[in-house]
C-alpha cells in the first residue's frame, strides 16, 4: 500500500500510524461482516439433518429442493409484488408532502424534522402504534363503525401489512425526494411560466423530470427495505402473511434449518441485486 | 373561487398525509393512559395503571436497563473505532481508500435480517450468542457506518488550512488534532454519538438473532410481549420511548441543529 | 544569505513537476516577491519552504542550517494563508496566543506579547471576539499578528491581500511593508498582482510553469525583463515581429526600428510599453535623433479610460497600442488622424526568437 498524507507525506511514520488507525474498524468488519456473510453464502450449499445439525459435504441439495418447491416460488412472488405495491403507495403519498415541505417558506426545518424523525423511533414502537390503530378494537375500526361502515379485517392481513409498511418507509422516501427537490430551482418553473406554461404543464415538463433521480432513489430504497423487513409483517401479519424475510426468521430460529435460511438470504440478495440493476438502467434513461 | 377550493383541498391532502405519518406515534399516548385490560378504542376510562404495571414488570425494567447499558457501550466504542478511521480516511491519501470507505458503509446496504442471520451463524460457533460482547459487536456493525459517514462529512468540511496553520505555529500532529481538529468536529461527534445511541437502542432484528433468550433487550422484549399479550403495557413503554427520542433530538438540536445532523 | 533554496523540485504524482529547478537566496530582512500566473507553483514553493509539503528534491537552508527534512512544527516560520485560516473556535487573543502556547511560553509573557502583537496591527479592541465577528480586513490583520508573534525566522505570505477590496489592499500592503521593515523580517510574499509586488518588494522572482524566469529588483524586472513572458506579465506591452539587419536595425514590415541592443541575427521579437510612445500630429515634422524611433501611422481606435487615452494605431510596422495621459489642454486624436509615433531606442526591448542551434 502506498501511503501519503493529504499533501504528500508530512508525517514520517505515516504508514504505521495509518494502519493503527484503521486496524480496529477493519478487524470489526472482518469478524462481524465479511466472514459471516461469506460463511452464510457457503452454508447455503450445505444440507440440514432432521435434528437441526448439518450434513457433511457441499452440494446443491438444499437449493434444488427449494427450487422444486412451489411454496417458495409463490412466496418469492408475493414478496416482490407486495414490495412493489408498498413502494408505489409510499411514493404517491410522499411526493406531494415532500414537494410541499421543500417549498415551505415558514417552519421548513420543523416540517423536515416532523417528516423524518419517525425514523428515529423503533420499528417495534411504530408498528405497535399501527396495531393500536388497525386492531379489531382499534381506532380506525371504531371510527369506521361510527360511520356505519363495516370495514374488512385490517390486522393480521396483507392489507394491514401494506398500510403499516407504507408509513414505516415514508420517511426514507421523503428524504430521497427532498434531496432530489433540492436541485430543483424555482426560477426554472417561473421561467417556464413566463413562457406560457400552465401549472400542469410546468409540473409535467419541468418538476417531474427534474425530480426523477430522487424518485428512483426513493423507490429503490423503499423496495429493498420492504422486501427485507420482517418486524412489521410479523407483527401486523399475525403469521398469516408469509414473506421471504419472515420465512428466513422462522427457518433460522424456529425450525433451526440454517441452510434453508441461508438459501433464502441469498435469494433476498439476488432480489436486491436485480432491483439495483433496474435502478441503474432507469437512472440512465432518466438522464 | 376555484383556486381557493383547490388550495383548500391541497392543504387538506397534505395535512392528512402528515397525520397518517404521525398517527401511530401519537396514538400510543392516549392508549397508554387506558384503564382497560385490552387495547381498545376509545378507552372506557383513563388511568396510569399501565405505567405502574410497567414499573413492576421485572422483564421490561431489566430489558430497559440492559438496552441502555448496551447502547452506551456501543456509542462509546463506535466513537473510539470510527473517529480514528474517519481521520485516516480523510487525512491520508492511499491506494484503495475509496474502496475501503465503501466497504465500511456496506453493512448498511445489507438487509439486517441477512446480517443478523450471518452473525448468528458465526457467533453460535463461539458461544457469543446471548452474550454482552456478542450483542455489542453485532450492533457496532450497523452503528459504525452511520457514525463514519457523519464524521467523514464533518472532517472534510472543516475550514480549509486551519490544521496547516496550527502546524506552522509549532503544533505537532497530536497537538493539532487535540487543539484544532477535535474541537472543530464537536458537532459531528455529538451527531454521530446520538445516532449510534438511537440506532443501537432501537435495533431489533440483529438483537432478535444474537441476544437469544438469555440477554433481555427492550425492543426484543417488546416484540415478544406483543406476540402474546394485547394489553396497553407496550403503549406505556412506547410513549416513554417516543419522549426519550424527542429528548435526544432536542439535545442534538441545541448542540448543533438537527437538520444538519440528519441531512448528511 | 539567510534563506537559501537550492534546485528545489516538487512533483505531485506522475504529472509534470509543479516546481522544478528553483534556486534563489535571500538576505536577512529582505522582502522577496514571488510573482507569476495562476498555477505556476507559487503556493507549492511557499508550502515547501514552510514544510507543509515535502520537496521531491532540493535543499532549503535557513541561516546556514538545512531544514529540508524538518517537519513544519519545528521550522519556526510564520505563515499567513490566503484564506487566513484563523481558528474559528478560538477568540482573537487565543488565536494569537496559540503559537506561544505551543512554544511553552509563560502565561504572563504570553498575555503581554499577544497584547503588543494586536496593538501592532491596530486591533487591541477586539481580543475577546471570535474570528467570524471581524471584517475581512481585521481577520487579515489577526492572521498577520498570529504569524508575527512567534518571532519567526521567516515570514511567508500567500496572497495575503487577494480577499480584500482595492482600497483596503493598498493600505494593508503599506502596513505589511512597514512592519516588515521595522522587525527586519526576512519575508517571502506571494502574489499574482505585479503592482503589489513592485510596490513593496526588495526583489521579485517571476515564475512560470514551475520555473524561475527572472529574479531581480522591481526596476530590473520592469526595465530589463529577461524573457517576453516577464515583459508581458509585469505590464501592458506591444509586440512586433521583425528581422535583424546587418546594420543593427530591425526590419518590421516596411519600417526600420532601432533597439536597445544593437545587433543580432535572425528573427526577433520587439516589445515596447504603450506609455513610452509619444504621439504627435504627423505634419509637425521634426528631426529624428539617433536615440529615437519615429514611424507614421493612422489612428484606428480611441478609448477613454479617465486618466489616459488608449490609442490603437496602424503603422507601417504593424498595429501599436499607445497610452497618453489625458489633459484638458489638448484635444485627443480622432480615428483617421495620421500621426507620428516616437520612442526612445532604449525603450525598445528585443528578444531573439531564432531557435538556438
Ligand atoms: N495537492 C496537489 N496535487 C496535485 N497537483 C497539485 C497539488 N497542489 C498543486 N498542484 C498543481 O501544482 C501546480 C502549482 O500549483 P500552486 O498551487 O503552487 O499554484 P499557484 O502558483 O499558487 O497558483 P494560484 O495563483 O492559482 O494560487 C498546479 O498545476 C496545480 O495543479
Ligand atoms: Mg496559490
Amino acid at each position: 500500500m502506498t501511503v501519503s498524507t493529504a499533501d504528500e507525506g508530512t508525517r514520517s511514520s505515516g504508514g504505521r500510524l495509518l494502519i493503527t488507525l484503521l486496524l480496529p474498524i477493519v478487524l470489526l468488519n472482518v469478524i462481524a461482516f465479511i466472514a459471516p456473510v461469506a460463511n452464510l453464502v457457503a452454508m447455503s450449499f450445505r444440507e440440514a439433518t432432521a435434528t437441526g445439525s448439518m450434513k457433511e459435504g457441499v452440494d446443491l441439495a438444499t437449493w434444488s429442493s427449494l427450487v422444486a418447491d412451489t411454496y417458495y416460488w409463490s412466496m418469492l412472488w408475493r414478496t416482490v409484488w407486495i414490495g412493489a405495491l408498498i413502494t408505489l403507495i409510499t411514493l404517491v403519498l410522499s411526493y406531494p408532502l415532500a414537494l410541499f415541505v421543500s417549498r415551505a417558506e415558514r417552519a421548513k426545518a420543523l416540517l423536515i424534522v416532523l417528516c423524518i424523525s419517525p425514523l428515529l423511533i423503533s420499528a417495534v414502537v411504530r408498528t405497535y402504534g399501527w396495531m393500536v390503530i388497525l386492531g379489531d378494537q382499534g381506532f380506525l375500526q371504531a371510527l369506521l363503525r361510527s360511520f356505519n361502515v363495516t370495514p374488512p379485517r385490517l390486522i393480521n392481513s396483507q392489507l394491514g401489512v401494506v398500510i403499516g409498511m407504507t408509513e414505516i418507509l415514508m420517511p426514507y422516501m421523503i428524504l430521497s425526494l427532498l434531496s432530489g427537490f433540492g436541485k430543483l430551482d424555482t426560477t426554472l418553473e417561473q421561467a417556464a411560466e413566463t413562457l406560457g406554461a400552465g401549472p400542469l404543464t410546468v409540473f409535467r415538463r419541468i418538476v417531474l423530470p427534474l425530480s426523477m433521480p430522487g424518485v428512483l432513489l426513493g423507490c429503490l430504497l423503499c423496495f429493498v427495505l420492504a422486501v427485507s423487513s420482517f418486524i412489521t409483517p410479523k407483527m401486523l401479519g399475525g403469521g398469516r402473511v408469509a414473506l421471504l424475510a419472515t420465512e428466513i426468521y422462522d427457518q433460522a430460529i424456529v425450525t433451526l434449518n440454517w441452510p434453508v435460511a441461508a438459501c433464502l438470504s441469498v435469494l433476498i440478495l439476488v432480489v436486491f441485486g436485480t432491483a439495483l440493476l433496474f435502478y441503474g438502467q432507469l437512472s440512465k434513461i432518466v438522464e | 373561487m376555484l383556486p381557493t377550493i383547490s388550495r383548500g383541498l391541497h392543504a387538506l391532502g397534505i395535512i392528512s398525509i402528515m397525520m397518517f405519518l404521525l398517527a401511530p406515534v401519537i396514538l400510543v399516548f392516549p392508549i397508554s393512559f387506558s384503564a382497560d385490560a385490552h387495547v381498545a378504542w376509545p378507552p372506557s376510562a383513563w388511568s396510569t395503571r399501565w405505567y405502574v404495571a410497567l414499573l413492576h414488570n421485572e422483564e421490561m425494567v431489566t430489558a430497559f436497563r440492559n438496552s441502555l447499558v448496551i447502547a452506551g457501550c456501543v456509542t462509546a466504542l463506535t466513537l473510539v473505532v470510527a473517529m480514528p478511521a474517519a481521520v485516516a480516511l480523510t487525512r491520508w491519501k492511499f491506494w484503495g481508500r475509496d474502496a475501503l470507505t465503501s466497504l465500511f458503509t456496506a453493512p448498511l446496504l445489507l438487509p439486517s435480517i441477512v446480517l443478523g442471520l450471518a452473525i448468528l451463524v458465526i457467533f453460535a460457533g463461539y458461544g457469543l450468542v446471548g452474550s454482552w460482547p456478542g450483542v455489542i459487536i453485532g450492533h457496532l456493525v450497523i452503528t459504525l457506518p452511520y457514525a463514519l459517514r457523519v464524521l467523514i462529512t464533518g472532517l472534510s468540511t472543516m475550514p480549509a488550512f486551519v490544521e496547516d496553520a496550527a502546524g506552522t505555529l509549532g503544533a505537532d500532529p497530536w497537538q493539532v488534532f487535540r487543539r484544532i481538529t477535535l474541537p472543530l468536529m464537536t458537532p459531528a461527534l455529538v451527531a454521530s454519538a446520538a445516532l449510534a445511541f438511537i440506532v443501537s437502542f432501537d435495533e431489533v432484528v440483529i438483537s432478535l438473532f444474537i441476544a437469544g433468550t438469555q440477554l433481555k433487550l427492550l425492543p426484543v422484549s417488546l416484540y415478544h410481549y406483543v406476540e402474546s399479550w394485547t394489553d396497553p403495557l407496550v403503549a406505556a413503554v412506547s410513549a416513554l420511548l417516543v419522549l426519550g427520542t424527542l429528548g435526544i433530538v432536542l439535545i442534538v438540536e441545541r448542540a448543533i441543529g438537527f437538520g444538519k445532523a440528519v441531512s448528511k | 544569505m539567510y534563506l537559501e533554496v537550492e534546485s528545489l523540485e516538487k512533483r505531485y504524482g506522475h504529472f509534470a513537476p509543479s516546481v522544478s529547478d528553483l534556486s534563489f537566496s535571500l538576505g536577512q530582512g529582505e522582502l522577496l516577491g514571488l510573482l507569476g500566473p495562476s498555477g505556476c507553483g507559487k503556493t507549492t514553493t511557499l508550502r515547501m519552504i514552510s514544510g507543509l509539503v515535502q520537496a521531491t528534491s532540493g535543499k532549503i537552508k535557513v541561516g546556514g542550517q538545512d531544514v529540508t527534512g524538518l517537519p513544519t512544527y519545528r521550522r519556526n516560520m510564520g505563515v499567513m494563508f490566503q484564506s487566513y485560516a484563523l481558528f474559528p473556535h478560538m477568540t482573537i487573543a487565543e488565536n494569537v496566543a496559540f503559537g506561544l502556547q505551543m512554544r511553552k511560553a509563560r502565561h504572563a509573557d504570553i498575555a503581554k506579547r499577544v497584547e503588543s502583537a494586536l496593538a501592532m496591527v491596530h486591533l487591541s479592541g477586539v481580543a475577546e471576539r471570535k474570528p467570524r465577528e471581524l471584517s475581512g480586513g481585521q481577520q487579515q490583520r489577526v492572521a498577520l499578528a498570529r504569524a508575527l508573534v512567534i518571532e519567526p525566522d521567516i515570514l511567508l505570505l500567500d496572497e495575503p491581500l487577494s480577499n480584500l477590496d482595492a482600497k483596503l489592499r493598498d493600505n494593508m500592503r503599506g502596513e505589511i511593508r512597514d512592519i516588515q521593515q521595522r522587525l527586519r523580517m526576512t519575508t517571502v510574499f506571494v502574489t499574482h498582482d505585479q503592482t503589489e509586488a513592485m510596490a513593496i518588494c526588495d526583489r521579485i522572482i517571476v515564475m512560470n510553469r514551475g520555473k524561475l524566469e527572472q529574479i531581480g529588483t522591481p526596476h530590473d524586472i520592469y526595465e530589463n525583463p529577461a524573457t517576453p513572458m516577464v515583459a508581458e506579465f509585469v505590464g501592458r506591452i506591444n509586440r512586433l515581429e521583425g528581422q535583424w539587419r546587418n546594420d543593427g536595425a530591425v526590419a518590421v514590415g516596411d519600417s526600420l526600428i532601432r533597439a536597445k541592443d544593437d545587433g543580432g541575427t535572425g528573427r526577433v521579437l520587439i516589445m515596447i510599453r504603450p506609455h513610452r510612445i509619444d504621439l504627435s500630429a504627423s505634419d509637425a515634422k521634426s528631426a529624428v535623433s539617433p536615440e529615437e524611433n519615429a514611424i507614421n501611422g493612422t489612428i484606428r481606435h480611441v478609448t477613454y479610460v479617465g486618466d489616459t487615452f488608449q490609442y490603437e494605431v496602424a503603422t507601417t510596422g504593424g498595429l501599436l497600442h499607445v497610452e497618453k495621459a489625458t489633459s484638458s489642454a489638448t484635444d485627443p486624436f480622432q480615428p483617421g488622424d495620421t500621426v507620428t509615433l516616437r520612442w526612445k531606442t532604449r525603450d525598445t526591448l528585443t528578444f531573439s526568437t531564432e531557435v538556438a542551434g
